[in-house]
Order: structure tokens, then C-alpha cells, then sequence
């Protein structure tokens, strides 16, 4: 469990973030959502005590960050962002050392489990700066698993692997969110909406928008224009189309006639299949503009006025500072 | 406790892995033969004249206090600056253990491998036995001296290795400052010599680490407050580089 209340983190006079609540639930996996610079990392940070915040309170598995630290670091599992691991160690070693500084008595049972659990058994004896990327991804995966954390904090795993090795990790994550509570950043859309239980969007240091893929996806999709196609003049199907009471505006579009419903509680597609067929016309396609979480992305982060953008340029710039930014996004 | 002795084991295992270290080893026991090779060639000269020279009893633990200017950066440089360069500080400052930990257990390292370099080292006074009469007493002394000494001079060096990223920059720093106290004692005559109160020369020539090993322990005299100076140094070096490392807390 993970509870944020208010949190916040200035870096001298600008913000990395402000006012950050949100909860994470056992059970589940939520995904933490923003572009490079958003605040991921330094939430990150605050949450495995490896810095305190400005102010605001952050209880993970039971513990305030602040004022009990170690008990907090001793139940949660933290793979920093960019991997960071001790090159010349061999996996099994590195994950032993991992152990015996944690304390855990079976050290070796322990490192070869997570090793298992992660599928890289085969490679226990290498060094790890032989290892591929995925690879040491999986390394620092299983170091964060090795003393059966309540939480697993994972900043942007998936950077910089191959399509497969995201595969891969992805499913692990899903599997792990299963029985930890696990916060794992991303600032690819269509990741955190593939894998998480819960999305919290955040945009320079803010909190824009949170809860299920599907009920953030549900809630912008009433009042989506719908595509008509249908196999006739489109100067005849559009007086067709707008002359519905259910379609507010109609326009000729690329992919055809986009009709925007005239009350957004309403779906106006059966009214329009039914006119198009009673005109005898073949509808050819019917459909509802998808909505994905990078929809939902481009309209909360957009509808901050350019004002509000401009004074956090700087916020954003510092916040980036610290986490290397790497724009994989394409 | 658990945590202390799993970074240390991590760190001398390195040690001994390093080419580096190797190098180090190498270097001292060459230049120290060398210069041995020149002590007994100086006695045997004198005894041609009829009259003998003494057995040295501290000349392997002079030298290699002399020459820690070179050796204790290049042992202690790595060990916080390449931690925090790679990242792997943030896991560790993650972990629970207080940064403390595995600080004492980094510089525990460094003085174990500097302590198998002073046990190389006595196969000069090994070899004192075999063709003089070295003072027992005072080899010990001497010994154990430098072996105080070696600590507080990696523990001082190893801050550097805390305030940069840099391996070169926290190396170079560090030697000047040894050598500076190395060489506090030659300062403290110049400003006697300057004619101003005798207070400060004093102050300076203590500060310095010459005036507590050279004069006393490397002769055989072994006096409460050089062992005293040696602990505090190394007891204070290590809370300055745990502090700074605190600091990156708030500063990350």
C-alpha cells in the first residue's frame, strides 16, 4: 500500500512537484504516467526514502517515508532508473551481496530463487557487464524482489529493451502485481494502459488525472465523434447525416463523414445506421474515434493555459535534470 | 553490523581484483628494495672503515608513510566517487542501512589491503635480522605507528572521493592534502623562523602528521597522544564523508 498526501519537492525556488495525493493498492499494479521531467523520479525518490520531500506525508507499506525511513526501505523492492549495478560483480554475487547487506539469513537460496523468478538461472555466473540490457534489467528486477518486498517502486523499466524484452518484462510485472503492490513509471501510454489496474497521470509535477485505463477511457469517450462510411455521394450522406437530430455537427473528413453527437450522453449510431439503410445505401463502416490513454494524455496536460506552462519551464527543466532523460518515444 | 562487514567483504574482494592494487604492491616492494639494496651497501661501506652502522628499525615503515601520499588516493579515489557516478548510490542509500555503514565498511577495506601492504613490507626488518640487531621494540612501535598512520591518511583521502564524481579530481586532492600535512612540520619551522609566537608553529607543526610518527612512534616512542591523534583523525575523516554523503539526500 501506498498512500501520497500532498506531497511536495522544491529544488530551491522551482518545483519538481507540487501537491502530489494519490494510493496505490496491494493487489494491483499502477502505472504512474508522464512525459520526461514530469516528477516520476523525484516521487520515486521521495518514496523509497532516498530523499526527503519539502512537505507533504508519503506512507508506504505502513510507514511514513520521513520519520521511519528504514522500516520503509526494508519493505519495499526499488529499481532506480537507468539500472544502476556493480558491473564487475557476477548476478549471483551481486544479488548475495544485496542480500547479506539486507540482512536476510539464506542468502544464496534467496539470490538463486529471484534469479529463477526473473529467468536468468542459466547466466547466475556471469558479470554482469557481459550481460545484455534486458538482461541487467531482469538483474535489477530480481534485486528488488530479493526480500519479498509489500512494494515494488519501478522507474521506467522498460526503457531501452528490444520489443521482446519489453514483452517480457511487462508480463513480469503483471505477474509480481499480482501479490505486491506495485508502482512502476512508464511515459509510454500505451504500456501503462496495457498492464496497469490503476493510471495516474502526471505533467510538470502535477497530478492531471487518475484511476482505471477503462473508467478514465469511459469517461472521455461519451461525446466522441463517430466515422460514417457508407457507399454514396458524401455531399448526399452528410445532408443525410446532419440532418439526424442525434448528430449535433457533421463534417467530411479523411476517413470519411465525422459526426459529433448533439448531446455527448448520447450515441448517435444506431440513428444513423438506420437512416443510411433506409436510404438503401451500404453502410460501410460505423464506428466510435477510439479513445487511448494518449488522448486522455494530450487533453489533460493540454488544457494547462500557455501562461502556466511557461512558469513551469524551469520547474520541468530541473526536474529532468536528475533522471538523465532518455526520449525513446517516438 | 551485518551490513558493514558485506560492503567490506565486497570492497576488499575488489581489491584484490584490481590491477591497480597489484601495481601499487609492485611499486612499494621495488622502491623499497631499491633503496634497501642502498642501506646495506651504505653499511657495508662503513664497515670497511671499521665502524657499523645501526639497524633501522623503522626504515620500511618511514618510507611507506612518506610514500602514502601516492598510495592512499589511489586506494580510496574509487570507492564513493565511482558509486555515485554510476548510480548505484542511490540503491545503496535505499537499502536499510545507515549511510554510516557502509562507509566504515568501504574504509575498513582500504585499511585491510593498506595493512597487507605494511605486512609485505616487514620482510625488510625479516631481512634487518638476519645480517643486524634492529631494536624489537622499536620495529613494532614503528609498525604499528604506520599502521595508525596509513588509516587516518586513507580515511582523509577518502573524502575527496565523497565531495566528486570525478576518480582524478578526488585523487589529485587528496594527495595534496596529505602532502600538505606530511609536510606541516617544515611549515612549522619556517614560521618559527619567521619570529612570530611560537603558539601557532606549534599548532601547525601538531596539526601535522610528521610530528606524530617520525619523532616519536617510528623510534620507539609511544606516547598516548599520537595514538590519540591518529584515532581522531580517522574517527573525524569518517563522520565529514558520511555528513557529505547525508547531504546528497537533500541535494539529489
Amino acid at each position: 500500500m501506498i498512500e501520497v498526501e500532498n506531497l511536495s519537492k522544491r529544488y530551491g525556488e522551482v518545483s519538481a512537484i507540487r501537491d502530489v495525493t494519490f494510493q496505490a493498492r496491494p493487489g494491483q499494479v499502477t502505472g504512474f504516467l508522464g512525459p520526461n521531467g514530469a516528477g516520476k523520479t523525484t516521487t520515486m525518490r521521495i518514496l523509497t526514502g532516498f530523499m526527503p520531500p519539502s512537505s507533504g506525508r508519503a506512507i508506504v507499506a505502513g510507514h511514513d517515508v520521513f520519520t521511519n525511513s528504514m522500516e520503509v526501505r526494508r519493505r519495499v523492492g526499488y529499481l532506480p532508473e537507468n539500472v544502476p549495478l556493480y558491473r564487475d560483480m557476477t548476478a549471483l554475487g551481486y544479488l548475495k551481496f544485496i542480500a547479506a547487506v539486507r540482512g536476510l539469513r539464506d542468502g544464496e537460496r534467496r539470490a538463486r530463487e529471484v534469479l529463477g523468478r526473473v529467468d536468468l538461472l542459466a547466466r547466475a555466473d556471469s558479470r554482469i557487464r557481459t550481460l545484455s540490457k534486458g538482461m541487467r534489467q531482469r538483474v535489477g528486477v530480481a534485486q528488488a524482489l530479493i526480500h519479498d518486498p509489500e512494494v515494488l517502486i519501478l522507474d521506467e523499466p522498460t526503457i531501452g529493451l528490444d520489443p521482446f524484452q519489453v514483452l517480457e518484462l511487462r508480463d513480469l510485472v503483471r505477474v509480481l502485481g499480482r501479490d505486491h503492490t506495485v508502482l512502476f513509471s512508464t511515459h509510454i501510454l500505451s504500456e501503462a494502459e496495457q498492464i496497469c489496474d490503476q493510471v495516474v497521470i502526471i505533467d510538470r509535477g502535477e497530478i492531471m488525472a487518475q484511476g482505471s485505463p477503462q473508467a478514465l477511457r469511459s469517461e472521455l469517450e461519451s461525446g466522441r465523434p463517430v466515422i460514417v462510411r457508407v457507399d454514396a455521394e458524401l455531399d448526399e450522406a452528410l445532408t443525410l447525416v446532419s440532418a439526424l437530430a442525434e448528430v449535433g455537427r457533421a463534417e467530411i473528413s479523411a476517413d470519411g463523414i465525422t459526426a459529433t453527437p448533439s448531446d455527448p450522453e448520447l450515441d448517435p449510431r444506431p440513428a444513423i445506421a438506420r437512416a443510411v439503410l433506409e436510404r438503401g445505401w451500404a453502410l460501410n463502416e460505423l464506428r466510435s474515434v477510439a479513445v487511448t490513454l494518449e488522448d486522455i494524455f494530450l487533453e489533460v496536460a493540454g488544457s494547462q493555459t500557455p501562461a502556466d506552462a511557461a512558469a513551469t519551464t524551469e520547474a520541468e527543466a530541473v526536474a529532468a535534470a536528475p533522471e538523465e532523460d532518455e526520449v525513446s518515444h517516438a | 553490523m551485518h551490513s558493514i562487514l558485506a560492503v567490506f567483504r565486497r570492497e576488499l574482494a575488489l581489491y584484490f581484483r584490481s590491477p591497480v592494487a597489484y601495481a601499487i604492491a609492485f611499486a612499494l616492494l621495488l622502491f623499497l628494495g631499491v633503496l634497501f639494496n642502498g642501506f646495506i651497501a651504505q653499511a657495508n661501506a662503513a664497515l670497511s672503515f671499521g665502524s657499523g652502522i645501526p639497524a633501522d628499525a623503522g626504515f620500511a615503515p618511514n618510507l611507506l608513510t612518506f610514500l602514502m601520499f601516492l598510495i592512499a588516493p589511489l586506494l580510496t579515489m574509487r570507492l564513493l566517487a565511482e558509486e555515485s557516478r554510476e548510480g548505484t548510490l542511490e540503491v545503496l542509500m535505499t537499502l536499510p542501512l545507515h549511510e554510516s555503514s557502509f562507509i566504515i565498511g568501504k574504509f575498513l577495506a582500504a585499511w585491510a589491503y593498506y595493512t597487507v601492504l605494511l605486512l609485505l613490507s616487514l620482510v625488510f626488518y625479516v631481512l634487518q635480522t638476519f645480517i643486524g640487531m634492529p631494536d624489537a621494540g622499536v620495529a613494532l612501535s614503528a609498525h604499528v605507528g604506520a599502521w595508525l598512520y596509513g588509516g587516518a591518511v586513507l580515511a582523509i583521502t577518502m573524502i575527496w572521493s565523497a565531495v566528486t564524481e570525478d576518480q582524478i579530481v578526488a585523487a589529485f586532492l587528496g594527495s595534496a592534502t596529505i602532502l600538505v600535512l606530511y609536510l606541516a612540520e617544515i611549515a612549522a619551522i619556517w614560521i618559527a623562523g619567521q619570529g612570530s609566537s611560537s603558539l601557532v608553529a606549534d599548532f601547525v607543526r601538531e596539526l601535522g602528521l610528521q610530528a606524530h610518527f617520525s619523532v616519536t612512534l617510528a623510534q620507539g616512542i609511544v606516547r598516548a597522544e599520537d595514538i590519540t591523534y591518529f584515532i581522531c583523525v580517522i574517527v573525524g575523516a569518517l563522520f565529514i564523508t558520511t555528513r557529505l554523503i547525508e547531504t546528497r539526500r537533500w541535494r539529489a
